[in-house]
């Protein structure tokens, strides 16, 4: 096929006319035709049923950090409670001044402490 | 390699059958669909050397998120979306590697590969459509490779680019224009 008939194929091929498809079909017989190289699905096969074996450990890495973490988490939440329920049951709320353990110290005093006199 | 064939004609059974870890079933879609992948990806990329690790990066992901397939469009559609996504970001990674080392920015990588049986004619049809086709803008690329090499509808263009109608038959009309200026210098 010539270069000038090729050309025309190429730019009937984007135009609305019905008769595209017929244009890609020409071009296919003039060779315009793509395809990957022989054994391309063997290699992807192999790539993808190798490759499970490296993901399943990485699965299973990542399920048992997640176990560890939420059992940690949990932990942690649980002391936080324990810890608020026993401040409000000392000092009977639970104000920033009673977390930190200043409820009942006037402020005179704590500036007599920090200040030595 | 495959050692026997896959007879499931229905796309759902074969994804299924995939998923169940049928590789013989995986090995089939790789078959149907290997030259539709590769229109796209080497008609984008130009048909270098490199284009085949697309190729494999295509089905790799395909593999990998065939769970998510639902059969509310074709499998050929879902992997063309795959394909066009994948060389869209290979096109993007060349264009910012070119940029670092050329301040002229515009060159893009690609050998011709060629089958030792093609004849001459055939191989300067393919550099000719090639040339032209590494000449359009990327994103002129893909419309015209949907529609010249694969052969879509502008519906169906639409449908996998995820674009309104309305820009596909803008950016078709835009294509072709710019493509004709391009084989008047080829």
């Amino acid at each position: 096929m010539k270069f000038s008939e090729i050309k025309k194929l190429m730019i009937d091929s984007l135009g609305n006319n019905p008769e595209y498809g017929e244009s890609v079909r020409k071009l296919e017989e003039a060779g315009i035709s793509y395809d990957f190289s022989e054994g391309f699905a063997g290699r992807v096969l192999n790539k993808i049923f190798s490759a499970d074996v490296v993901v399943a450990k990485q699965i299973e890495l990542s399920r048992y950090l997640n176990l560890a973490f939420s059992r940690i988490a949990i932990t942690g939440v649980a002391a936080i409670v324990m810890l608020l329920i026993s401040i409000f049951l000392m000092e009977g709320d639970l104000s920033f001044n009673s977390i930190i353990g200043i409820s009942d110290s006037q402020t005179e005093s704590i500036v007599c402490l920090l200040s030595g006199n | 390699m495959i050692n026997e064939s896959f007879n499931a004609t229905d796309e759902i059974a074969l994804v299924r059958a995939a998923l169940d870890g049928n590789k013989n079933a995986f090995g089939e879609i790789v078959e149907r669909y290997r030259k539709m992948v590769a229109r796209t990806v080497k008609g984008m990329l130009g048909d270098s050397v490199y284009t085949e690790d697309i190729g494999q990066e295509v089905f790799i992901k395909l593999y990998n998120s065939l769970s998510d397939f639902r059969g509310d469009s074709k499998l050929s559609t879902y992997i063309q979306r795959i394909a066009v996504n994948l060389t869209l970001n290979e096109i993007k990674r060349r264009k910012r590697f070119f940029s670092m080392f050329s301040q002229t920015g515009n060159h893009e990588m690609y050998e011709f590969d060629v089958p030792d049986h093609e004849t001459h004619e055939k191989r300067d049809a393919r550099e000719l459509v090639e040339k032209a086709l590494q000449a359009l803008d990327s994103k002129f690329r893909v419309i015209v490779t949907m529609r010249m090499l694969q052969g879509y509808s502008t519906k169906e263009t639409a449908e996998i680019l995820d674009l309104p109608l309305g820009t596909v038959l803008s950016r078709l009309s835009r294509a072709q224009v710019q493509l004709k200026d391009i084989l008047k210098k080829l």
